[in-house]
């Protein structure tokens, strides 16, 4: 059996959510989206899946589209919430877990989708790169339970960086303060999933727990802007079991989650592997 | 505004977009590639309008285009762009750059809040957020307050209150009854929050007939309405079309190449066409048929994103 690197990662990030819980991802966020889907049908029959933009819940769409606001996405759910009512439900604390990217994240966990260089509301604060924007993730991340962070871009070196340019979504702790000083419900980052590796965020800060079997220690310090902290018990990350390979491409027959991928990682074939029917 | 009469308020679409005036504050209503109002937005293209301080949620190429035809001062958005699958909105990043528009950007929760505050009369409300955020720092206007129950720390954010919100629809009535589908996205807090609703529908139906669907914005909110087929093309219109995919990569393709590429595109499309009738004829029936067929089989919907 052979596995792509986009598969294994969907894979990874469809583990970080747990039995039952409430889980949404933003939108233009295809990884995290196949990823909620992958879980829904194999180890988290009973979650509540909500969808990025059209809000609904538990919907068994036949293919995932390029864009997070189309009908296709909605197929098979009984309800589509209204904008209102995921809001209030995410701001009110009953969502459990929120997929975040961010064009940079730091090793608190806060993310950038906002801009590279400046930002801000004077002349002189114009920016190297103006990113697409936040969406809700500035209020949500205050009080949706758990965030799970990814990127597919670590080894650019540019991704994972000292300080955040611009802090659109607050991780474990910003100059302003902590979580707990801010009063804020959410517990912030609980994993980062990169294509080199994926961190925990024990004390709230960002460290290398597994790491792919094709990536060494040293390559993913090279491309880490912050000092890289590792596990004692490093390990290589779980092969996905071929239940979970199975639904993935089922899940996404058009492959948008491969949008989010440099045609390097696309590349990146594993064979052999100790897949097993069970990933428990 | 208060509450509309009973009338028959359908206008052409020229003399609708013209009550948008220079500087005025214009809600977008629809969502990334749904429900834009498109028609609208090239009609004030053709109109030549300025200043236009634009708020929304997640938008696309309404906003994209509207800043490349330099009609914008001001964007309140909470996102701009076009995903994953096409990437950055050209000319918002172009501008943005440069400095030759002011970017508030903000977050859906907290534009939830002020338009919740406009319809219901109250200066602001209070958010739990933000602080920890960089985006606080784009918006002097907002104070941080302590609740006088629980001592909270909260983020005060004043009412909006849109000049004129532009909302698309499948189908509507003389009246303006507009019956959508979901996601309404922000459409609702638009129309209750706003001094004044000008919507487009792709077919003006009987009364009765929005009446049997359900009427998800009511006439009494609606100041014009407009029938324009496709009105909101390339978005999407469900149940009538998908959003044209291939579209959206030419704009943004245009676009990338810089403002002589965009203004390509909007010679083409907007200034070219002189209007919506000569839009669809560019685009082509062909075309726009072809976005209908979703609804035949999955593989035929499918092939619309392959």
């Amino acid at each position: 059996m052979s596995v792509t690197l986009d598969e294994w990662f969907v894979v990874l990030l469809a583990r970080t959510i747990r039995p039952s819980e409430t889980v949404f991802h933003g939108f233009g966020s295809p990884c995290a989206q196949v990823a909620m889907h992958v879980a829904r049908r194999t180890h988290a029959p009973d979650m509540v899946l909500v969808e990025g933009a059209t809000y609904a819940v538990n919907p068994e769409p036949l293919f995932i589209p390029p864009t997070s606001n189309d009908a296709s996405l909605t197929h098979g759910a009984a309800y589509s919430m209204r904008f209102e009512e995921f809001f209030d439900a995410a701001v009110r604390g009953d969502v459990d877990r929120m997929f975040l990217s961010g064009g940079q994240i730091d090793r608190d966990g806060n993310t950038n989708v906002t801009a590279i260089g400046p930002a801000g509301p004077g002349p002189a604060d114009r920016p190297k790169v103006k990113l697409g924007g936040g969406g809700g993730g500035c209020n949500l991340a205050a009080t949706i339970r758990h965030l799970t962070l990814w990127t597919t871009r670590h080894r650019s070196g540019r991704t994972l960086v000292e300080t955040c340019d611009f802090i659109t979504d607050m991780g474990h702790a910003t100059p302003l303060g902590t979580r707990a000083e801010l009063g804020y419900a959410g517990e912030g980052p609980q994993w980062l999933v990169t294509e080199l590796g994926v961190f925990d965020f024990p004390a709230g800060r960002a460290r290398l727990r597994q790491i792919f079997p094709d990536v060494s220690v040293a390559e993913i310090r090279q491309a880490t802007g912050f000092a890289l902290e590792v596990a004692g018990d490093l390990r290589a990350v779980m092969p996905p079991s071929s239940a979970e390979l199975a639904v993935v491409r089922s899940v996404d027959p058009l492959g948008v989650r491969k949008s989010e991928f440099s045609p390097r990682e696309l590349s990146r074939v594993f064979t052999g592997g100790a897949a097993q029917d069970c990933a428990c | 505004m208060s509450l509309q009469p009973p009338r028959d308020k359908r206008t052409a679409l020229a003399d609708a977009v013209a009550l948008v005036a220079d500087g005025a504050i214009v809600a977008l209503g629809g969502g990334l590639s749904a429900r834009l109002p498109m028609a609208m937005v090239r009609e004030l293209i053709r109109q030549s309008r300025r200043d236009l301080h634009l708020v929304g949620s997640a938008h696309s190429i309404d906003v994209d285009m509207l800043v490349a035809a330099g009609t914008v001062r001001r964007c309140e958005e909470s996102y701009v762009g076009f995903e994953q699958d096409i990437g950055l909105a050209p000319a918002y990043r172009r501008a943005a750059e440069e400095g030759s528009i002011e970017v508030a950007e903000s977050c859906c929760v907290t534009i939830l809040a002020q338009l919740r505050a406009a319809e219901m009369g109250l200066p602001f409300l209070p958010v739990r957020g933000v602080r920890g955020s960089d985006i606080g720092r784009l918006h002097p206007e907002y104070a941080e307050i302590t609740c006088p129950f629980t001592g909270e720390t909260l983020v005060a954010v004043p009412a909006l209150r849109p000049d004129v919100a532009l909302l698309h629809a499948p189908v509507g009535d003389r009246y303006g009854n507009l019956h959508l589908e979901q996601p309404y996205v922000l459409d609702e807090r638009f129309a209750s929050a706003s001094r004044a609703i000008i919507a487009t529908v792709d077919e003006l139906v009987s009364p009765d007939e929005v009446a049997a669907a359900g009427v998800v914005i009511p006439a009494h909110l609606i100041t014009a309405v407009t029938e324009v087929p496709y009105g909101a093309h390339p978005s999407s219109c469900y149940p009538r079309y998908a959003y044209d995919r291939d579209h959206l990569r030419e704009y943004v393709a245009a676009a990338q190449t810089g403002p002589d590429g965009a203004a390509k595109y909007l010679a083409a499309y907007v200034h070219g066409t002189g209007s919506e009738a000569g839009y669809r004829e560019v685009i082509g029936a062909e075309r726009l048929s072809v976005l209908a067929t979703w609804s035949e089989s999955t593989a035929a919907w499918k092939e619309l994103f392959a």
